[in-house]
């Protein structure tokens, strides 16, 4: 995902505002990383480039 | 409230619908051109040659049953949200009319479709259209930060339709608008058919009446709601006959100087 698009992005529980911590990038793209909600403690990972913002219950299906 | 009865109901038409989506995006990721797909039998929404600069794979995963970007009067850099954005055709599509200053957001819970969808947009080039995996009843969107939302097809897949547009007027901007193409009854279901979970992932048995598709839609609070449709299909026959097509444009009130 593009950095330049973190700014209306927020957490799919609780709207909170996400932090991303990027582990690989190409340009301005996140390739690995994480997203993570300080309201509601909650860690949504970035792989492949696409932001894993399911609910943890469909997360890993 | 949920009973833990209804989420365990609810949770198992989710992953009904994942895995029916992801056979789709898996079919259309690895064959053939739109020709020899069944489900490009979306195609036809689209006017001749809309489609045919989008990447084969995208276009043969189009299961929509409408044309929302041909209608939702897009304009040059605005930002849309797409609910259930499948392999991406429309997101493309729309893309294309807001232009590089505006921007696409497509929403999947489908990782198949998601990656189907990344692959297509790199082909192309699109660098302003992204693709997020997350549910339409939860979005992961700030308030306030759209101006329009599109969706084909979709939201009759959704187990909670009231939590959908809840979400959809609360990412608008005052003034913002959605403009929706979806599947609602307009008879009565046999038995068997609105008792299969198959059903409901082929866009059937969770499809709501018209009148309280629309009921929904007005009760999160949109108004200047217009609907197109509703009609069965000519070559519809049996059951088939209870469901139709229907288009939906509505607006989220508070524009200062508009016209809603």
């Amino acid at each position: 995902m593009r950095k330049d698009l973190m700014d209306i992005l927020a957490c799919p529980m609780c709207k909170g505002e996400l932090t991303l911590t990027a582990e690989e990038e190409e340009g301005d793209e996140v390739v690995r990383g994480q997203l993570h909600c300080a309201a509601c403690d909650e860690t949504y990972p970035i792989e492949d480039s696409i932001p894993n913002l399911l609910p943890p219950d469909l997360r890993d299906e | 409230m949920t009973t833990s009865k209804e989420a365990a109901e609810s949770r198992k038409i989710k992953l009904a619908v994942v895995e029916q989506y992801s056979a789709v995006a898996q079919r259309a990721a690895s064959c053939c051109g739109p020709s020899e797909f069944p489900e490009s039998r979306a195609a036809k929404n689209y006017a001749d040659g809309a489609l045919s600069e989008l990447p084969e794979n995208s276009v043969a995963a189009a299961a929509g049953c409408g044309n929302p970007v041909a209608l939702a009067s897009l304009k040059k850099g605005e930002t849309v949200l797409d609910l259930g954005s499948g392999g991406g055709a429309d997101a493309f599509l729309a893309a294309k009319a807001v232009g590089p200053e505006g921007r696409v957001i497509g929403i999947d819970m489908t990782p198949d479709m998601v990656l189907l969808a990344r692959e297509s947009a790199a082909k192309l080039g699109q660098e302003n259209v992204e693709f997020r995996l997350a549910e339409i009843e939860a979005l992961p969107v700030e308030s306030g930060s759209v101006d329009v939302i599109i969706s084909n097809c979709v939201i009759n897949l959704s187990t909670d339709k009231d939590a959908v547009f809840r979400e959809a007027m609360r990412v608008l901007r005052p003034g913002g608008r959605v403009m929706v193409s979806d599947i609602v009854l307009v008879g009565d279901l046999p038995q068997e058919v609105a008792d299969d979970p198959e059903s409901w992932a082929a866009c059937v048995s969770g499809a709501l009446p018209k009148d309280e598709y629309l009921s929904k839609i007005e009760g999160a609070g949109f108004n200047g709601i217009e609907v197109e449709g509703g009609t069965p299909r000519p070559d519809a026959e049996g059951w088939r006959q209870a469901i139709a097509t229907i288009n939906v444009r509505a607006t989220k009130p508070g524009a200062e100087g508009c016209c809603a």
